[in-house]
């Protein structure tokens, strides 16, 4: 997974249990973020007598269900839950909340609720609440001020802004966030980013020190300072009372631009390729009903407890699993080359299943009881055995499929640079067969990347070949991706691409996926840029001025030299460098990361520096693409 | 100085006493004549000439009632011409704003200065006419003619709510709220008295108690809320918890005329008041009984009551724990005992040492205990004796934290300043506590008492801010000097605050009409984002946007450029947001989701041609008619045509205009749709509906090159299992594409046979692979050896499930072997 907008900071990780029992096991204790998402969301409730219908923005039912559960929602006179969508919403719950992301299309929506509600005499009256996440706007207030609701609605605001999805991994959650900063340069995600790491500082003490690299980074890291300035105004004592952070010792900023190869890879880790094949949203995955329940049936023996009778659900049917640092096997996975799971899952398998032969062991009666009571583990533990490895086998009939490996093979060649023409003909090849729009986009923008651009007549040519294959509406696709220079028409032969290439060691032939010692293993055999980038700032003071490879642990980074010895390669990438101590203050942007290799990089540190990832948003190369493609309606539908 | 227990009375057990805290500077005021409304916490009061009340008309005397609001201490400090009609109630807000309900549902909330916003109750409540209302810290419940209950909870953004309806036709005997803080729901409750019982209403439903005591003409709630006074019809005093589940106690007063007041005295004890005659009933049946020689108004307080009357202002309380332990005849409490010595000590008598060693043990206590005492005396002497005692009963201990003592002195400070006469909040040591200094501030600085409000603050070490933007405000609002004089005084006043808002002041003084200076004062301001909404409104439109854009924060951004569409011509809009990219970012994306015409007025304005095309030929996409469509795309042409950089997307729409003509034959003669699909899917469906000439036609008409054509034609064919038509295709010439794809199209639809066939087509290095996917392992076998490629091999042996086979293939592998 990759991000939009991340940071780095320093922590330490270890698994729990679902619903956020899995968080607060670090020294940040990311789990106090949550009791406060928790409170607020009560109080929310709470703020309408009686007994109430709860609508919720589609995006957020996600984050809220790491927040809270339903059991806490019915205690809280919460009888129906709905999914804010247009049309109308029949309900016989008179007191309407609405929980939404400020978002045009919603207030649409529900102005369309109430109208329905009001012109049907019978309905009688409701009340509705609205709470913004994490506030209300301007623009959501004229929107329902033009549709003639705003008079009709108690507005409220739900502060719910940095969501711990593990214990180092925040994230805004702010689904549209690649779009409207980079396309439509709206930087309304860039204030909100700021907003939470003021927040985040004003929990863990000041970042002593700020890194980043490109201009959106710096705009935040720009932003951040301004407000802690400002900061001064509300409460001086609290602004000069503010300490240095005692747990994290410096903020690294990169935004997604300086790093857009990264995202279009296929990732090769467990976590990675779930993501790519079922889609991870929330950290949540949607997966057949068959697999999820599969998952709960009762260990095989005699000894089962029998109490799961239900048989496999009917399939076609979806179900939402969570994927979350609670599940200890899937910690143990989520990050390892998908080359060497099939193994590990074996391997458990064997262990688990000797765990429940020790039950013939078990002669006295205190020894039952010690079985008994490890009985429970061992049902969760087997459970997940079940649902990884269904996973892992629709995964592996996925990457077994020519077409994946034919892909792989191109991105490895492209990204390698190891480039003949046998790359464009599979693009072309692609485009014939009709292969999926998104797919084919991720290949021709790393291509395109890569070499700076395409050669005139291969760009015209394949533009050619998208519009007469996936239809006209694309002219406005292929503008997006242009604006976004992820598609272009190669204007110098200087490969710049090629240049970072060379100098960060991007590119490892030697990669040992059983015993990663780099963090290329995680595409097996390319180092994500972003993550040198971290790595230039983290792993000071080698000999070596490569900044990959193992060893060299820092002496804290608000020490250190910050990109000094990097200037030449920073200098090929777009955008700003900046370094920013904070006298009480200090900072790293960075939009883009992938997480998987964050991990690695702490292992990596020996344990003395960890990482913490906050972003706006997680993103993989599907989603990032997917969200550039021109939507038309389908209105003359073809057979 | 008399002895403290003087004004003592004992009420069963306990004791209270009342105490007079001023003589009252107003002269000659009947409060009988007035409605009064009156601010806990030692609050101000409000009189207005009660109309329904007969009153002799005196010389001097305007026709025209007016608001007096007055002090604890009987100063006034303002006077408030009434113009407006009947006021049907008047109440305080917990931050001291007075608030007047009239009849038609109108209600104002005054400051103490007298300036006031208004906001209305409603429509219904307009038409019904309010005709009683009663309040709460945070908001109030107003009874109209048709026995509704309208609520507001919450002043800063009023919003009427119907409570449910009580389902009653005549007024209510008496009723009250329940304030939300004492509720189970966290919602306001509205106790009725209706026949003999009492409703409770609420937003969702009214619950009939089923009582039959009543008719009940007064009721009243405790400071805390947990128990509820009523007088009943046949004179008794009743008090029950406020979940009408438990008894408390009841009285007969021999009363059949309803008090004109009833209010609680601290928690346990509810004081009755008749004309002129003051009843306090304790909670055993006990009684004390005062008298007035004029008409007197109770203020209910968390620990007492207030009782004004005309010549003075007392406090009635029951007398605290500590201050009875010491203050008791006879008492031999620790804290007494440390109290008499002192005495004894002034008085250079022995018996101080006896009486400190008798409570050695208790010392620290006793210490403690006069420390609390002090801080709950009024009188300065028993304060400062108290204060003496404890500090003369620490010399003895070896270890005593003087915190407590160093902050009651602090405390007592702070609460002799405001209770001094002039100032007039008489305060208690316990409703200091609950209120907090900064609340006590606040009152202080609305009353405009800005030198002890900050002489406060530096006391106790809290910020100065909020008191010198008001100091600023209300001196840019009074002064009548020149802009640049005021100016200069404010920042001369400020210049050592680092990070102070100017904003507000600079707010003030554009609202006075001093523009220059609020423009001089906006420089201050160090917070962008606080300076766009004066700026917006002292019509700096431009700046106001720069600022917005300053502060980061897109939806102020957004908030000006609403603003500024609503107010400006188009043309004039366009100018300002220009030459700001953000601006214009953002109105893009709003007028995508909200406003496409503005949008292609911008994009024509800025010369932004391509947008616009392709914003057009977007819209072509939505328009279900295709000439509507076709007229679309031609004008997208027509605007790309314009653009010598784009010749490639003005040739793309040539095509498209062609397609969709061809497609609009195509359905004619297929009778099928097609519109919609883009050139590769129009083929492949010719195809797949066997019109294979019209499709080589069509993809004559675009130049569609060889390879793509033979992909669509051999998909849509296998699509269809027409495998002679594969065939066919296959020998038609030879394949731009190569054979492979024929096979793995087969393999695909599992047409093993049919893919074989084209095996033996393709590179020779890829047959014994291909072999494989279609499961003829001999052949496999047999490629791989001429191949000699041994891996490929060793892999159709172990995949092979035919043992003869195998035999054959390990034959294979060891010629190759042996021949290497």
């Amino acid at each position: 997974m990759s991000t939009s907008t991340a940071a780095a900071v320093a922590a330490a990780s270890s698994p729990a249990q679902p619903t956020g029992a899995h968080l607060g096991h670090t020294s940040l204790n990311i789990d106090s973020l949550r009791d406060l998402a928790r409170k607020e969301l009560v109080n929310v409730l709470d703020s309408v007598q009686g007994k109430k219908g709860l609508v919720l923005d589609p995006n957020l039912s996600g984050p809220l269900s790491l927040i809270a559960e339903f059991a806490l929602l019915k205690d809280h006179g919460v009888e129906k839950i709905y999914h804010l969508q247009p049309g109308p919403l029949e309900t016989d719950c008179k007191n309407l909340i609405y929980i939404c992301r400020p978002q045009v299309n919603y207030m649409k929506y529900i102005a369309e609720h109430i109208h329905t509600h009001t012109k049907d005499s019978r309905a009688g009256s409701y009340t509705y609440s609205l709470f913004f996440v994490p506030r209300r706007t301007a623009l959501c207030e004229k929107v329902l001020e033009d549709e003639g609701v705003f008079g009709e609605i108690t507005k409220g605001e739900y502060h719910l802004d940095l969501i711990p999805l593990e214990d180092d991994v925040l994230s805004l959650e702010w689904d549209s966030t690649f779009k409207e900063l980079y396309l439509e340069q709206d930087t309304t995600s860039i204030y909100y980013a700021a907003k939470a790491l003021m927040r985040l500082q004003g929990i863990y003490g000041l970042f002593p020190r700020i890194l980043g690299k490109g201009d959106y980074s710096k705009a935040l890291c720009d932003m951040m300072l301004r407000m802690r300035r400002e900061m001064a105004v509300d409460d001086l004592d609290a602004s000069q009372t503010m300490q240095l952070s005692q747990n994290i010792d410096s903020l690294i900023i990169i935004d997604r631009s300086v790093d857009m190869v990264t995202p279009l890879c296929t990732q090769l880790t467990y976590e990675g390729l779930i993501d790519e094949i079922f889609h991870i949203k929330n950290s949540f995955v949607e997966v057949d009903a068959s697999l999820a329940s599969a998952a709960s049936a009762p260990p095989g023996g005699g000894s089962g407890s029998g109490t799961q009778s239900s048989a496999t659900a009917p399939t076609g049917k979806k179900k939402k699993v969570p994927l979350n640092g609670g599940d200890k096997l899937f910690d143990e996975l989520r990050d390892l080359n998908f080359a060497v799971v099939g193994g590990l899952l074996n391997k458990v398998a064997k262990r688990i299943n000797a765990d429940y032969e020790e039950r013939h062991n078990a002669k006295t009666v205190p020894q039952i009881r010690q079985f008994i009571v490890k009985m429970g583990g061992l049902a969760a533990e087997h459970q997940s055995l079940r649902l990884h490895t269904a996973l892992a086998e629709e995964i592996m009939n996925y990457t077994m499929t020519d077409d994946f490996n034919r892909i792989l093979e191109v991105q490895q060649n492209v990204v390698a640079g190891i480039a003949t023409n046998k790359e464009p003909e599979y693009i072309e090849e692609m485009i014939n067969k009709q292969a999926p729009l998104v797919q084919v986009l991720r290949l021709l923008c790393l291509y395109s990347l890569v070499n700076s651009g395409l050669k005139p007549k291969q760009f015209e040519f394949f533009k050619r070949e998208i519009l007469e294959t996936y239809g006209f509406e694309h002219i406005q696709t292929l503008e997006n991706l242009r604006r976004l220079g992820m598609l272009t028409k190669q204007v110098t032969t200087k490969n710049t691409y090629g240049l970072v290439r060379r100098s960060l060691s991007l590119i490892v032939d030697e990669v040992n996926e059983h015993a990663p010692n780099d963090i290329s293993y995680v595409y097996s055999g390319y180092a994500p840029l972003s993550v040198r980038l971290v790595q230039c700032v983290v792993q000071r003071g080698k000999d070596n001025k490569q900044p990959g490879g193992p060893g060299g642990k820092g002496s804290g980074i608000a020490g250190g030299n910050g990109w000094k010895g990097f200037e030449d390669v920073l200098r090929m990438l777009p955008g700003r460098t900046f370094d920013e101590t904070q006298r009480v203050d200090d900072g790293q942007p960075r939009p883009s990361k992938k997480i998987s290799a964050t991990r690695f990089l702490a292992s990596q540190e020996g344990g003395q520096r960890d990482f913490v990832i906050c972003t706006t948003q997680i993103l993989n190369g599907n989603t990032l693409v997917d969200s550039l493609v021109q939507k038309v309606p389908d209105l003359h539908a073809s057979a | 100085m008399s002895p403290p227990t003087a004004d003592w009375i004992q009420l069963h057990d306990r004791f209270y006493r009342k105490q007079e805290i001023y003589t009252m500077l107003w002269k000659q005021v009947d409060l009988s004549k007035y409605m009064i409304a009156a601010a806990p916490f030692g609050g101000p009061l409000a009189l207005v000439r009660d109309d329904r009340k007969v009153l002799l008309l005196q010389k001097q005397q305007p026709i025209k009632p007016s608001i007096y609001l007055y002090t604890s201490s009987g100063k006034i400090m303002e006077t408030i011409q009434w113009d407006k009609g009947h006021i049907v109630g008047m109440g305080w807000t917990e931050t001291e704003q007075l608030l007047c309900v009239l009849e038609d549902g109108t209600v104002r909330m005054y400051n103490i200065l007298g300036e006031y916003t208004q906001f209305s109750l409603g429509k219904d409540a307009k038409d019904n006419r309010v005709i009683d209302v009663q309040f709460w810290g945070t908001g109030l419940v107003a009874l109209t003619g048709s026995f509704q209950l309208i609520a507001i909870t919450n002043f800063d953004e009023p919003r009427p709510l119907f409570l449910a309806d009580p389902g009653i036709n005549e007024p209510p005997h008496s009723w009250t709220v329940v304030p939300p803080k004492f509720t189970l729901s966290r919602h306001v409750e509205v106790l009725i008295a209706h026949n003999s019982t009492i409703l409770v209403v609420d937003a969702t439903e009214a619950r009939d108690e089923r009582l039959q005591q009543g008719p009940f003409s007064k009721m009243s709630i405790s400071p805390d809320g947990k128990y509820l006074a009523l007088f009943t019809a046949d004179g008794k005093l009743w008090v029950v918890s406020t979940d009408f589940q438990k008894n408390l106690s009841e009285f007969a007063t021999r009363s059949q005329v309803p008090p004109q007041q009833l209010v609680w005295c601290g928690t346990d004890s509810v004081v009755l008041y008749w004309d002129k005659i003051v009843l306090m009933v304790g909670p055993y049946g006990d009684w004390i009984k005062y008298t007035y020689d004029d008409a007197i108004f109770l203020i209910p307080e968390i620990d007492g009551v207030r009782v004004i009357s005309m010549d003075k202002c007392e406090f009635l309380q029951k007398v605290p724990d500590a201050t009875e332990n010491i203050f008791k005849i006879g008492s031999t409490a620790p804290a007494a005992m440390l109290y008499d010595a002192l005495d004894h000590f002034e008085k250079k008598s022995p018996k101080a040492d006896e009486n400190i060693r008798s409570i050695r043990l208790e010392l620290s206590d006793a210490v403690e205990a006069c420390i609390e005492a002090a801080g709950h005396e009024i009188s300065h002497q028993y304060q400062r004796s108290l204060l003496k005692a404890a500090s003369f009963g620490k010399s003895f201990l070896e270890i005593h934290n003087a915190d407590s003592f160093v902050e009651m002195c602090k405390v007592l400070r702070v609460l002799n300043a405001v209770r001094y006469y002039e100032i007039g909040i008489p305060m208690t040591y316990t409703q200091f506590q609950r209120l907090s200094p900064e609340a006590l501030i606040d009152r202080l600085i609305s009353r405009h008492q800005y030198l002890l409000a900050i002489r406060i603050c530096e006391y106790l070490k809290m910020r100065t801010d909020r008191i010198l933007i008001h100091w600023a405000c209300s001196k840019i609002k009074k002064s009548s000097d020149d802009e640049d004089t005021i100016c200069r005084m404010v920042v001369e006043k400020l210049a050592n605050k680092p990070g102070l808002s100017y904003s507000e002041i600079a707010m003030t003084a554009h609202k006075a009409g001093q523009s220059k200076l609020a423009t001089m004062l906006l420089d201050y301001e160090p917070r962008a984002g606080d300076q766009v909404p004066l700026l917006m409104s002292m019509q700096e439109d431009e700046l106001a946007l720069v600022k917005a854009i300053e502060s980061g924060d897109t939806d102020l951004v957004y908030h000006v450029i609403l603003h500024l569409k609503r107010k400006l011509q188009l043309g004039e809009f366009f100018r300002i947001i220009n030459n700001k990219p953000l601006a214009c970012n953002l109105l893009e994306s709003y007028c995508k989701q909200q406003d496409p015409e503005l949008l292609k007025d911008f994009y024509y304005q800025d010369d932004r041609t391509v947008d616009r095309a392709n914003l057009t030929l977007m819209e072509s996409f939505r328009q279900k008619d295709s000439t509507e469509r076709m007229n679309k795309i031609k004008a997208a042409l027509r605007l790309y045509q314009d653009d010598k950089e784009h010749t490639f997307e003005a040739k793309a729409i040539e095509d498209s205009i062609k397609l969709l003509q061809t497609q609009v034959q195509l359905e004619k003669d297929y009778s099928q749709p097609f519109s919609g699909l883009s050139i590769s899917s129009t083929v492949y469906k010719l195809i797949t509906i066997n019109q294979s000439n019209r499709a080589t036609k069509i993809r004559g008409d675009f130049k569609m090159p060889d390879k793509r054509f033979w992909w669509i034609k051999l998909r849509a064919l296998v699509e269809i299992r027409d495998w002679d038509g594969v065939a066919t295709l296959a020998k038609s010439k030879k394949s731009p594409i190569g054979y492979e794809p024929f096979v793995e199209e087969c393999v695909k639809a599992m047409q093993f046979r049919e893919a074989a066939k084209y095996i033996l087509k393709c590179d020779a290095h890829l047959r014994a692979g291909l072999f494989l996917k279609i499961e003829a392992y001999q052949e496999a076998g047999e490629q791989a050896f001429l191949q000699k490629d041994l891996d490929t091999l060793r892999e159709i042996r172990d995949k092979c499930p035919n043992a003869v086979i195998q035999g054959q293939i390990d034959g294979y592998i060891s010629q190759l072997a042996s021949s290497r």
